[in-house]
């Protein structure tokens, strides 16, 4: 599934990979309330995810993300090996990776790390907790922290 | 002249004729007497056979012993050889004429040895066999003295009346390794009758190369023996009459008496016992197994459940937040139900999921100081206490060595209970430790609030068993459960004291692992 909001020029590229359409939709519902512009892009599993970076299939036209939201449990490849494959990739390691799961295993948590995650966030099991969530992302990732440009 | 004195010659001939007769009388009554005077000698020994034999063995006196104890008559024996006393095995291997041989050849014999009563059983004698020779040296025969060893005053009857009473198989075996005496468990255990074992080897009942070794335990002192043995039971494996094994267990135990070393094997069928301990172990495996089972079941359904409850309870309270008052004031309700439907389950499942965690990733034990394991527990619970206005007090605690945090977390669900079950008045709570006689410490949580009935002590360690409804008391019903696994967990337990009205006093008890 790969769809975007928004097509704003002066947009934050924001890519979510994440295979519950219910989650997709309460992360959109979050973001309505962004103060800046977003366009963002969904990818359902780790494989589209990864052709979605590399601009092959389909994604020939596709933009580099500002952001990635990543879930770890994906079908067909699994979130650990997208954040491995994005931080081997002189192209893609410098775009900020934020975990966004249910999984609370501390095993997860420090695997995560060890492949250069830029952070880790449990999806809280509430509405409020997770529209809070999406909401600070959007706020610190995408207002407060300065992105690197696309490197040329 | 010469008829008188003719006359007077044959009186005096047959005057001397007739003395002689009457001395020959004389002398034949007094050997008569002499020879039955022996043969009552010989035939009030009951306890010994004592007969005698020609060269070659053939048998020519008999007494009543013999026949006591061999089970002959002298009319049946006398003029048969003496060979048929001994085992079939014996005779094949030329024993009867090899101590024959010996004993003329040294003048007499001492042996003991396994031999053969009329009726086919045996018993082990003790035999001594003299050459006879006359003036010339020239053999005439032989004498045998003999006895029943089973007889004899230490391996006799008493004896065997020990044996008896024995609750196991009990089995007697001399150096040679046969089989001397044996009880009437030892009959049923093996399914020989008693006479078709005695005198056998006892390696047909043991196995082999343990039979040896039981014999040579038996040649060394009677000390060793026991000082090697104490305790220690042997298994091993016996075999029946039908040639089915079955497990053993054999206590040895030496007797030295004049006969020389016995030893007394107590052998004891320890098939149940086996079958009982096979049981277990795979019961305990059984149980391990499913528990194991279990603990991944609660987390794998609490976990898994999770995500789709996540989306129920999402988009219920999204409908709630963005369609309140824009329905019907059913759909309003509805929704409402749904939503708190929602959220209590999302509860019990977090709950169900620290459960299933509650002490499976615990730490090394460590010293530490169970008064900042306190700290951090009433640091966590700062809001509550202030919001009740709870009062909390404690000792000073010790240093013990266990997993800190989860002690931390045992404080904070039994002090957050006390703050929480309170009644009218503010929430006191008192928490203090004391060291036992042994070698535990016991912590106390006291506190003023509404108190348990003791019919409930039971009760409130259940998983999610609660004494208070949900407008009361919110809660699920979980703390003192997860108290009571993680205690388990560290090797303490947990119990309450307390009267409705009066306030309840929760005690844990860990193990001081130093023992200081």
């Amino acid at each position: 599934m790969m769809e975007s909001i928004g097509t704003d020029a002066k947009a934050i590229e924001v890519l979510l990979v994440e295979d519950s359409p219910g989650d997709v939709r309460l992360t959109r519902e979050a973001l309505k309330t962004a103060k800046v512009l977003i366009n963002l892009y969904v990818a359902s599993d780790g494989t589209e995810a990864m052709a979605f970076l590399k601009r092959e299939g389909g994604h020939t036209n596709a933009p580099r993300p500002d952001l990635i939201l990543l879930d770890l449990n994906l079908p067909k490849k699994d979130g650990r090996e997208v954040l491995g494959e994005i931080k081997e990739s002189p192209a893609l390691k410098s775009i900020p990776v934020v975990i966004l799961t249910t999984s609370a295993s501390e095993a997860d948590i420090l695997k995560s790390y060890l492949l250069h995650a830029n952070c880790y966030i449990t999806k809280p099991v509430d509405l409020k907790g997770f529209l809070n969530v999406v909401k600070s992302i959007d706020n610190f990732w995408l207002s407060v922290v300065r992105l690197p440009h696309e490197p040329r | 002249m010469a008829s008188r004195q003719n006359t007077g010659v044959r009186e005096a001939a047959e005057n001397h004729l007739a003395q002689t007769e009457s001395e020959r009388q004389l002398v034949e009554e007094a050997l008569r007497g002499c020879e039955e005077r022996y043969r009552m000698l010989l035939d009030g020994i009951q306890g010994y056979a004592i007969f005698m034999m020609d060269p070659r063995g053939q048998i020519v006196s008999w007494n009543a012993g013999a026949e006591r104890i061999k089970g002959y008559s002298a009319e049946e024996i006398i003029g048969h050889n003496f060979s048929c006393f001994f085992p079939p095995e014996d005779i094949e291997r030329g024993a009867p004429q090899e101590v024959l041989r010996i004993t003329a050849a040294n003048g007499r014999h001492e042996e003991r040895g396994m031999r053969v009563r009329k009726d086919g059983s045996r018993f082990l004698a003790s035999v001594n066999i003299t050459a006879l020779r006359d003036a010339a040296g020239n053999l005439r025969g032989f004498s045998e003295f003999s006895h029943d060893l089973s007889e004899s005053k230490e391996s006799g009857a008493k004896y065997q009346g020990l044996l008896e009473a024995a609750p196991d198989a009990m089995v007697v075996v001399n150096q040679a390794g046969e089989i001397v005496l044996l009880n009437l468990q030892a009959e049923k255990q093996f399914g020989y009758r008693r006479d078709e074992l005695v005198g056998q080897k006892v390696k047909s009942i043991i196995p082999e190369g343990f039979a040896e070794r039981l014999i040579a335990d038996g040649t060394r002192t009677a000390a060793e023996a026991l000082a090697q043995q104490i305790g220690t039971g042997i298994e091993l494996y016996g075999r029946r009459k039908d040639g089915s094994d079955f497990p053993i267990e054999i206590m040895l135990s030496p007797l030295e008496n004049s006969e020389g070393i016995l030893v007394t094997a107590a052998i004891r069928n320890i098939t149940e016992r086996k079958r009982s301990e096979e049981h277990l172990v795979k019961t305990v495996a059984e149980l391990n197994r499913s528990n194991d089972e279990l603990q991944q079941f609660a987390y794998v359904a609490s976990h898994d459940l999770q995500e789709p409850l996540r989306m129920v309870a999402s988009y219920t309270q999204l409908l709630a937040e963005r369609y309140k008052g824009r329905l019907d004031s059913d759909a309003d309700e509805f929704i409402a139900y749904a939503v708190d439907g929602s959220n209590r389950m999302q509860v019990l499942i977090q709950d169900l999921l620290a459960y299933s965690r509650a002490g499976t990733n615990g730490k090394a034990h460590r010293k530490i100081s169970s008064d900042n394991a306190l700290k951090e527990a009433l640091t966590n619970l700062r809001a509550t206490i202030q919001e009740s206005g709870a009062v909390v007090t404690h000792d000073l605690l010790p240093m013990i060595t266990t997993d800190g945090t989860q002690l931390a977390q045992i404080f904070q669900n039994l002090v957050g209970n006390a703050v929480k079950y309170h009644g009218a008045a503010a929430p006191r709570v008192h928490v203090s430790a004391a060291k036992t006689g042994g070698d535990e410490w016991i912590f106390s949580v006291r506190d003023n609030g509404l108190g348990i009935d003791p019919q409930y002590f039971d009760r409130i360690f259940v998983l999610f068993q609660r004494l208070h409804g949900q407008t009361e008391f919110k809660g699920t019903g979980i703390g003192l459960t997860i108290c009571k696994k993680m205690l388990e967990r560290l090797g303490g337990r947990i119990w309450v004291e307390s009267q409705p009205g009066k306030g309840s006093t929760f005690h844990f008890a860990l193990p001081e692992k130093d023992g200081k």
